[in-house]
């Protein structure tokens, strides 16, 4: 809603007649591998019996396919292309561009769509069974291995991790009771980020054992066991005192 | 490549280049031919990209760090979708459809939707012709079909389903629509006005309109003035005591005063028959037995009409149906010279209960309140002289110790007629206290002929010497049962207090805050409750 561009209308103003021009896969890579003049080839537009005939002939370095400059005898796209021309008939066809700065002009409408086809050869076959072999290869392959693999998933005594966890538990030791009011003050701090907390949580925050703890909270608050909150504590209302909350509750009342 | 000619034959050779470092990217705009869009029209035109698919995306941040949230709930989130495999889709930029405007504000609007797999197995090229003679051709990066968008309204889905089961009985088609837009208007302006405007323009309109013509707007109208008092107050009480008027008021009145479109039927009878009574009163239910005993005793006309006023007292909260079978009982008992009536109505009176719940006492003033209504033209005043009148058709009564009421009573009786009469009478009070007596055990006889209303025990509002809206009150309320916000509202309502809803909505808050119920949820709601 916010960057609503205007439109360049010249092009249609202009009444510039495009051709929607419909090119096939493999013509259309040759075509980029062209240089960076970006000449790929010729269209001849002849009238051969009264009928309009529009022809797209290739450029003799971009027929081979591979890498551009090598001629690869065996296999060379085909360069003769006659265009198939229909009319627009059914649908109003127009053509905006985006630049990269996000802004759209109207190039222009579409005056007849054309398809490119190629001249049905052996070579045009032989490029296509190509492409059928290619396409259906599988993406995944299942491979047999002659050896097992030993070098990964040794036997351990015990892992890594765990002897760190086992270490760290040690050094911490067991959790010490704070004093009721200390506790009570983390545990407001904590409620005042959010407000519901599940006990294991807690206790990851103040570090009490989980009686303590739990003698606490039931004085200072409430479980929820059912609800959206599940088998979550919050602090009980009267000492709540939750701004958004409040106004919520004020609308939907 | 020059063609080798039939007869026939001229051609023209172009090249065509591919120009590589173009920095535009080229889309088709595809419209439909049955819209006739004719570009080269246009005058202007805007373009945009619809992101309201943005916000299904981003639903799922919620609150965080405010109240609500809970603590590690994205991770669990996160976890939980990893375990389940779902695979949220990205919010792509580049697939989401254009808005297309034209010609400004008036004109047209145009949602162009990305065609998929247009680029995935052939190419599409965009070719022109350039002043030298040569082709370019340009890839086509997506392809977009635009499509007009209706400015009109139209219906939803349900609303269509509604119109299709009427339309063998709809006659006036535009109407359907132009009726919408009046619910529009409604809902988004100032309502009064818009109804009478409804009403009137229905009016004019005329038949044929199917079952759309709400007649019973203008009902609405007449009623609303009545209730809004009470209606906007019930609701407006809620908001006040989460310390937040303002909004709470427009929106609780306009809640209101939609539900209150909602069909309203005049009750029939039967209506009150799985009607739930307040489990407060006890006395109501033994009053009922009473008044049951007496009903084969009587003709036709006296049990009905003492049925309805029985049922009528029993629900408070049915003020409106209360008024209504106040006034068919008023009509019934003036028709009749009632002795029998009154006789019935001690009897319930006197029913011995000693419960004292000030929820009955309101009710019974009420309902007597209610029955002097049409006996003389103040509203409430009148029952003095026409209790007077009974009781001097009626010798053999014996005097009932005027009060055995409360303190309340008297003071709520006499404050009703104050509101309503400019001189209360000194009479008035006692037939008052005699219809009202509910609780003759607990309470020490008084005079008969006084009137003045005691202040009741205890603190009292300081509005006014209304007696009904007291801490005392409130506490026997709290005691008997939690209660909500609400619930305490409906028993201390702006008819039977005289206190305006926004009076009544403070001095129950300040008497909450001395009492300090303690609190309970039940159903989501925070009831208060006292033990003592």
């Amino acid at each position: 809603m916010s960057d609503k561009t205007e439109v360049n209308l010249t092009g249609v103003k202009q009444s510039k007649g495009l051709w929607l021009v419909k090119v096939p896969k493999y013509l259309s890579l040759q075509w980029d591998k062209a240089t960076e003049k970006g000449d790929v080839g010729k269209i001849t537009i002849g009238k051969k019996q009264g009928k309009t005939e529009v022809r797209f002939s290739l450029n003799e370095e971009l027929t081979a396919v591979g890498a551009v400059g090598e001629q690869d005898a065996s296999l060379q796209v085909p360069r003769d292309h006659p265009f198939t021309m229909h009319t627009v008939g059914g649908q109003t066809m127009a053509v905006f561009s985006q630049s990269n700065a996000d802004e759209i002009s109207l190039e222009g409408m579409v005056v007849h769509r054309a398809e490119c086809r190629p001249v049905v050869n052996d070579n045009y076959m032989k490029l296509k069974k190509l492409q059928i072999k290619a396409s259906t290869k599988p993406q995944r392959l299942s491979q047999q291995l002659e050896r097992a693999i030993t070098t990964v998933f040794k036997p351990v005594a015990n892992h890594d991790f765990n002897v760190e966890h086992e270490k760290k538990k040690k050094s911490e030791g067991k959790m010490v009771r704070a004093e009721w009011q200390v506790v009570l003050d983390m545990l407001f701090s904590a409620f005042e980020k959010h407000q519901y907390y599940n006990i294991k949580d807690l206790v990851d925050i103040t570090k009490q054992p989980v009686t303590y703890l739990k003698e606490i909270m039931r004085e200072i608050g409430t479980y929820n066991s059912k609800g959206a909150h599940k088998s979550t504590w919050e602090l009980k209302p009267e000492y709540r005192h939750y701004q958004s909350a409040e106004e919520e509750e004020m609308q939907t009342a | 490549m020059t063609s080798l000619g039939g007869s026939s034959s001229s051609a023209t050779e172009y090249t065509v280049r591919v120009p590589k470092n173009t920095s535009k990217k080229y889309n088709i705009m595809a419209f439909n031919s049955g819209d006739r869009v004719n570009c080269s029209t246009w005058t202007q035109a805007r373009m945009e990209r619809d992101m309201s698919a943005r916000r299904i995306y981003g639903e799922e941040e919620s609150a965080d760090g405010a109240a609500g949230s809970e603590f590690g709930k994205k991770q669990r989130e996160e976890a939980r979708r990893k375990k389940y495999g779902i695979v949220t889709r990205e919010f792509k930029v580049e697939d989401q459809p254009w808005i297309l405007k034209v010609n400004g504000k008036a004109g047209k609007r145009f949602k162009g939707l990305k065609k998929g797999g247009v680029t995935e197995n052939a190419s599409y090229y965009i070719f022109t012709q350039c002043p030298d003679g040569a082709f370019e051709a340009f890839p086509v990066h997506g392809w977009y079909n635009f499509t007009p968008q209706a400015k009109h309204r139209t219906l939803t889905a349900e609303e269509a389903e509604e119109e299709w089961g009427r339309r063998n009985k709809v006659v006036n088609h535009f109407s359907i629509m132009l009726q919408r837009r009046f619910r529009e208007q409604e809902r988004g302006g100032d309502d009064d006005d818009d109804e009478n405007e409804k009403s009137g323009k229905k009016k004019k309109k005329g038949g044929g309109r199917g079952g759309d013509l709400r007649i019973h707007d203008l009902e609405e109208d007449l009623e609303m003035s009545s209730d809004d008092s009470d209606s906007s107050m019930g609701d407006d009480g809620e908001g006040k005591t989460k310390a937040k008027k303002a909004t709470g008021k427009g929106k609780a009145k306009k809640k209101r005063k939609s539900s209150d479109k909602e069909a309203l039927e005049d009750s029939d009878d039967g209506d009150y028959e799985g009607l739930e009574v307040d489990y407060m009163s006890d006395e109501s239910s033994s009053s009922d037995e009473e008044l049951e005993k007496g009903k084969p005793s009587k003709g036709e006309h006296h049990p009905k009409g003492i049925d309805e006023a029985s049922e009528s007292e029993e629900e408070s909260e049915e003020e409106k149906q209360n008024e209504e079978e106040a006034k068919e009982e008023e009509e019934e008992e003036e028709g009749k010279k009632t002795p029998v009536q009154t006789e019935k109505k001690k009897k319930k009176d006197s029913s011995g209960e000693s419960e004292s719940s000030d929820d009955s006492d309101i009710e019974g003033e009420t309902a007597s309140a209610l029955f002097m209504k049409k006996r003389t033209p103040p509203k409430r005043g009148g029952r003095g002289s026409a209790g007077s009148s009974r009781t001097g058709s009626r010798p053999g009564t014996p005097s009932i110790d005027s009060a055995s009421t409360s303190n309340t009573l008297r003071a709520a009786a006499s404050k009703l007629e104050q509101g309503k009469r400019p001189t209360p009478g000194p009479s008035t009070d006692s037939p008052a206290a005699k219809r009202l007596k509910m609780e003759p055990s607990s309470q020490s006889p008084v005079p008969s002929g006084k009137s003045t209303p005691q202040p009741p025990s205890g603190k009292s509002t300081p509005s006014s010497s209304d007696v009904q809206l007291t801490e005392e009150a409130v506490r026997r309320y709290l005691i008997r049962k939690p209660m909500t916000t609400k619930d305490l509202l409906k028993k201390f309502q702006t008819k039977r207090t005289g206190l305006s809803s926004e009076q009544t909505v403070n001095v129950l808050a300040q008497i909450l805050k001395r009492l300090n119920p303690e609190r309970k949820n039940v159903n989501d709601k925070m009831h208060f409750y006292l033990t003592e």
